[in-house]
């Protein structure tokens, strides 16, 4: 039997998830005098209540209403504390933007992650408030996903809600055209979620996972919304089909698994098929960097074998995406595939000279991979080079693992 | 997006001074931050200087510039693409570096030359 205190504590959990960003731009709302720390403050007070409160008498009926009534009183007592301090007339109730019900986004979430989007702040910000008042993730589980210390995550925030204050950016409602434009950053920030949910140097955890789906999930919101487009769709196939391969990362006692070593039949083929699904929809006339992308994802995942992969159509999408996103990290990917697809001298003369770069000299995968490629070539002492120096280049765990895993091959 | 430049300045004396290790771990917290850049579709490129160089005018090449004498002069550069000028001083916050207060960017836009528009050296509102 589930122990009746930890239901109210897995209720109040379920419910700060879906509705923490919410109840704070509602409060928002709910009157000018309210400001973003306030707001917060009475929030988070409110579900410490509830807590408490449930625990003794159960939880309601309606838990969520009964969190929103709790946190209204208390910013009407707030309003009224502050009016006989300062002394301050009606104004101060001027409450509820009518615009904000008039908006073409007529979903709250929705309506918060474009306003995440603001152009003025780094990608990073916008993925960390997105975080907090979308995902309505703790501090401590964003600090957790960026492996950062908690003051650092508190730090940006504390930036972030300058600009939050100043520009009502939780407030104000983009315009139609406004939107439009920030579509773009919505995609990228989505895409950013979901590759810190993805990145395999973290291994198993549970927390990933679920940055996976919220990301799916806010994409979805998107593409149903009348104002998703084709790019929304060729996201949506991306991500698809990399989850679609998940589950095969890690063997049965965690360790990573490259895309030679992993058990094809581990693959999720429901997803790849609906992964096709949203590739076709994304066909039309402007081809993104994530049409690129989800195509090259979709020749890995429609083999069964390894050995059979494409790699001369997927060589050739990588150098159409370096076209429009030319940076080194794309180039490496690149040339991987070149190797495989036999053009192995072009491919060891672009891994050379990325060497070359001192950004890219001291980079995990670069090394990774120009040690599994004189490996390959049955170059072992230059290979094991290679792996040596990797060993020093990351602090994750599994790909260090991985790295050993080379380079006890090569010692046998 | 638009394209800015980040000039990158610092301590080059500092700098000289370093152990290969530890220049090297420098250069890896940059790695990982461009990394980090070119995921969110930012990063174009960029390169460290080294602290020699030379310093030419009309009637002088000076072997030893204002880049030695200096306590604070250039040490490299990075290109990278932001949504505009806020953005591009956003990004370079984030900076690993510029958080430790070992270095500061200095944030120029590239001035692009377009028809419709006579070139105009703007000045920040």
């Amino acid at each position: 039997m589930i122990n009746p205190i930890d239901k109210v504590q897995e209720e109040t959990n379920h419910l700060y998830r879906s509705h923490y960003g919410k109840m704070v731009s509602w409060l928002l709302y709910f009157s000018s005098d309210i400001d973003l720390d306030t707001a917060e403050d009475i929030v988070q007070d409110s579900f410490a209540n509830a807590l408490l409160a449930w625990r003794n008498d159960g939880i309601p009926a309606n838990p969520a209403g009964w969190i929103f009534t709790v946190c209204r009183n208390k910013a009407l007592n707030k309003i009224k504390e502050r009016k006989r301090t300062r002394g301050i007339g009606e104004e101060d109730f001027q409450s509820v933007d009518p615009e904000f019900s008039a908006s073409v986004l007529d979903d709250q979430q929705l309506k918060l992650l474009f306003a995440c989007a603001h152009p003025d702040l780094s990608p990073k910000t916008q993925v960390i408030i997105t975080l907090k008042y979308v995902a309505n993730l703790k501090v401590e589980a964003i600090a957790s996903v960026f492996g950062m210390t908690i003051d650092g995550i508190d730090k940006v925030l504390v930036r972030a809600r300058q600009k939050i204050r100043d520009e009502k950016i939780l407030l104000a409602v983009p315009d139609l055209s406004t939107l439009k434009n920030r579509i773009p950053i919505v995609h990228k920030i989505i895409y950013l979620i979901y590759n810190e949910g993805y990145k395999s140097s973290w291994g198993k955890e549970i927390l990933r996972e679920e940055l996976c789906e919220e990301a799916l999930f806010m994409n979805k919101e998107l593409l149903d919304s009348n104002i998703g487009n084709k790019e929304t769709a060729a996201l949506h196939a991306l991500m698809l089909f990399n989850a679609a391969r998940f589950k095969a990362r890690f063997g049965p006692d965690g360790e990573m698994r490259d895309l030679e070593e992993q058990d094809r039949s581990l693959w999720n083929n429901d997803l790849i098929a609906l992964g096709c699904e949203f590739l076709k929809q994304s066909r039309g006339e402007t081809i993104s960097t994530y049409h690129y992308e989800a195509s090259i994802a979709y020749l890995h995942c429609r083999e069964k074998h390894f050995q059979s992969t494409d790699w001369v159509s997927i060589s050739n999408l990588y150098f159409r995406l370096l076209k429009i996103n030319p940076n080194p990290f794309v180039e490496l990917n690149y040339a991987i595939a070149l190797y495989y697809a036999g053009e192995k001298q072009k491919a060891i003369s672009i891994l050379s000279e990325l060497q070359q770069k001192p950004f890219l000299n001291q980079y995990y995968a670069l090394n990774a991979s120009l040690g599994k490629i004189y490996f390959l070539e049955g170059n072992y002492r230059v290979a094991k080079d290679f792996f040596l120096k990797t060993l020093k280049q990351t602090h994750f765990q599994a790909e260090k693992d991985f790295i050993q895993k080379m380079i006890n091959k090569i010692d046998i | 997006m638009e394209k800015f430049l980040l000039i990158v300045r610092e301590d080059v004396q500092k700098i000289a001074r370093l152990t290969k290790e530890e220049w090297n771990a420098n250069i890896r917290e940059m790695s990982d931050w461009v990394e980090e850049l070119a995921q969110s579709g930012n990063y174009v490129s960029g390169e460290p200087l080294l602290t020699i160089g030379r310093y030419v005018s009309r009637d002088h090449v000076l072997s030893d510039g204002p880049f030695i004498e200096a306590k604070e002069a250039v040490s490299g550069f990075i290109m990278i693409k932001a949504e505009n000028l806020n953005q591009a001083a956003a990004i370079a916050q984030t900076c690993p570096r510029v958080i430790r207060n070992e270095l500061i960017l200095e944030v120029r836009p590239v001035l692009v030359m377009d028809e419709s528009v006579k070139p105009i050296m703007y000045v920040d509102k």
